[in-house]
């Protein structure tokens, strides 16, 4: 499902070189959850980020559903992106200004041929997925960070992506609500065989899944 | 994806309102402007109806008023009909403007000379009326001697000019532009129609009794020139001899091309040698055009330049709000790159919120604009030059916005999704 090889992630700016990742070879199979754990700073975001093709290592070889990511084109990231990959960040990343079920559709926005109505049935039925039934006409700001976290994967899953990436997801929530959001991430690996990758600090969210990866220093360490 | 931009605009309607309200009053002093250019643009392309090239204007000053109790005499009996002659003599003013015109052709310079009321581009007008009180039918007026259709190259459209087979006629011969007809006769034919006066005060009862007969139509006479609204007008024939009821207050010169001026002293003293103690002042009607023209168009350019200067500030405080706005929206705009938006279409949507949110000011604007007519502030400008002001004015308003929009919008395109949404 998902092939890594030799990733090489540096950061350059004006003077100061950070290598991010080195040397990462990974691979995670269809269905599989698994979990990214390492000390703050040691490449876990920037991992998540190449395979979610939000950044472009700077070596190696990423492959997706056993398709190698060969062009960096625009226009090819954008659609592999919008089919394969659903993404929930640590902080959400709701547009505050358009309504929670607004939010949802966004990805079905990037999308031909759905119309308004499709794209409302689709958005309403990924809520549904997340446990969200009510309050899908209120504002991000009127909800609960876990509601706000399940509005976050209801727009992930929406297009029915084969693949979640979820950057510490629960980082933000108390553990109730945090224990909440990973039975949601655990039900959509089980019930509908998403491949799940996380990223997270909390040793007990990590347990529950069936891997975990660590990185140390931009290094894999296991 | 219209229906979710305009949920977006509109839920930041606090944000975007300062926009609109910029867009609102740029759109409002741009189209004082484009009204009035296109106006004058307009009257500029429809008929003059005279030639003003190589024509003179002999302004004369008869101070010699040693006659006075002679021509208060005529005045009195000005407008008796001609069935019932009286033996009074031909005031002296007549004779003198005979005189001048006789010895003015006698310069070969000199191809046609008439004597007129009011001059092209002069300061001097000369408005009468006919119809009822409620809905009276205003026209110019110039009353002018025989030769003027020459002097002037006015063009005959109906009929024929007046002369000499007007003498003793029980009417006075009246020639008007086709506007003029159209106005109080329609499409029906004018030609020997009387043109009835308004209820004239007892004082004038008299001249009622000599009907102002239609004897040719000319094309056009846009006394004012030709950034002023075409109007209508209507020439009525002067008589020098003891039948003269109004005095001219000028000669009008069709001179041969090339003259120079200094032939205008040469006519000036030959003027002179004839009315000793009148005084004459020529000024060629091209350089009264100029003058007047100038005055005409001066508010225009101080209107453009007032106009010009603040569609920069409003185009400079714009691109600002907007660069601001796509600074405060790289989260965003990286979400929406996560989720599959290509950077085309970031830009696009960054344009089509302002074009939403510049509608918005518009139609306002627009809603604006169309009660001047309903409230009767722009006078006599016609629907087609007003909406097409409208048209160009949304045009421009349009491509300032876009254009102020195009830095913004590229920019949003440069956001890294990655970096966006790194942190909060
Ligand atoms: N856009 C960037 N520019 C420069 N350095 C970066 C950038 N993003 C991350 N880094 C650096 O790369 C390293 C790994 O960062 P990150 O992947 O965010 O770590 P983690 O998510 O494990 O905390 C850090 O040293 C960080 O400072
Ligand atoms: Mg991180």
């Amino acid at each position: 499902m998902i092939q890594l090889e030799g990733i090489e992630k540096v950061y350059r700016t004006e003077r100061i070189e950070t290598v991010a990742l080195t040397n990462i070879n990974l691979t995670v199979g269809e269905g599989e959850f698994i979990s990214i754990m390492g000390p703050s700073g040691s490449g876990k975001s920037t991992l998540l980020n190449v395979i979610g093709l939000l950044d472009v290592p700077t070596g190696g070889k990423v492959a997706l559903n056993s398709k190698p990511v060969t062009s960096y084109s625009d226009r090819n990231l954008a659609r592999v992106r919008n089919e394969e990959i659903g993404f929930v960040f640590q902080t959400f990343h709701l547009i505050h200004d358009l309504s929670v079920v607004d939010n949802v559709e966004i990805p079905l926005l990037y999308r031909k041929g759905i119309s308004s109505s499709e794209r409302r049935k689709l958005a309403l039925r990924a809520l549904d997925r997340v446990g969200l039934h009510a309050r899908v006409h209120h504002f991000p700001g009127q909800l609960s960070g876990g509601q706000q976290q399940r509005v976050a994967i209801a727009r992930a899953i929406v297009g029915n992506p084969r693949i979640l990436l979820a950057d510490e997801p629960t980082g933000n929530l108390d553990s109730q609500m945090g224990d909440e959001i990973m039975d949601v991430l655990k039900g959509l690996n089980e019930n509908e065989k998403t491949t799940v990758v996380m990223v997270t600090h909390d040793p007990r969210q990590a347990e529950k899944t069936e891997r975990v990866v660590r990185l140390f220093d931009g290094r894999q360490v296991s | 994806m219209t229906k979710h931009l305009l949920k977006l605009v509109w839920n930041r309607k606090r944000i975007n309102f300062l926009i609109t309200v910029e867009i609102f009053f740029s759109f409002i002093v741009l189209f004082g402007v484009v009204l009035a250019a296109v106006y004058y643009v307009d009257n500029y392309n429809q008929p003059l109806g005279f030639a003003y090239e190589n024509v003179w204007r002999v302004a004369v000053e008869m101070n010699d008023r040693g006659e006075d109790s002679q021509s208060s005499q005529i005045a009195q009996t000005d407008g008796t009909t001609p069935k019932e002659p009286t033996e009074k003599a031909e005031p002296v003013t007549a004779t003198t403007f005979k005189q001048l015109i006789a010895s003015a052709k006698e310069f070969d310079e000199v191809e046609a000379v008439a004597t007129a009321t009011v001059t092209p581009y002069g300061d001097g007008t000369d408005t009468s009326a006919i119809g009822d009180d409620s809905h009276p039918i205003r026209y110019g007026v110039n009353v002018v001697s025989d030769d003027y259709l020459q002097t002037l190259g006015l063009t005959l459209t109906r009929g024929r000019w007046f002369g000499k087979e007007d003498d003793g006629a029980n009417y006075q011969p009246v020639v008007i532009n086709e506007r003029l007809s159209r106005d109080v006769f329609g499409d029906a034919d004018p030609l020997g129609k009387e043109l009835r006066r308004p209820n004239l005060p007892p004082k004038q009862e008299e001249e009622k009794r000599t009907p102002m007969r239609i004897v040719g139509v000319i094309s056009e006479f846009r006394k004012d020139g030709e950034y002023t609204a075409p109007e209508n007008f209507l020439f009525a024939r002067q008589l020098l001899n003891n039948q003269m009821s109004r005095e001219p207050r000028c000669l009008m010169l069709k001179v041969r091309s090339g003259t120079t001026a200094e032939f205008e002293e040469k006519v000036i003293k030959r003027f002179q040698s004839v009315a000793k103690d009148w005084s004459f002042e020529i000024e060629p009607v091209t350089k009264m055009r100029e003058t007047a023209n100038t005055f005409r168009l001066a508010p225009l350019i101080a209107g453009t330049l007032v106009a010009g200067f603040l569609m920069l500030m409003v185009a400079m405080g714009l691109t600002g709000v907007l660069w601001q706005n796509v600074t405060q929206r790289t989260r965003e705009i990286g979400l929406r790159r996560a989720k599959g938006a290509t950077a085309r279409r970031i830009h696009k949507q960054i344009l089509a919120e302002l074009v939403i949110i510049a509608t918005f000011g518009l139609i306002f604007g627009v809603a604006a604009v169309v009660q001047f007519p309903l409230l009767d502030v722009i006078g006599d400008i016609s629907s087609r030059v007003f909406s097409l002001s409208i048209l160009i004015s949304l045009a421009v308003i349009y491509a300032l916005t876009a254009v102020c929009g195009l830095y913004p919008s590229w920019m949003a395109t440069k956001v890294q999704p990655a970096e966006a949404l790194h942190y909060e």
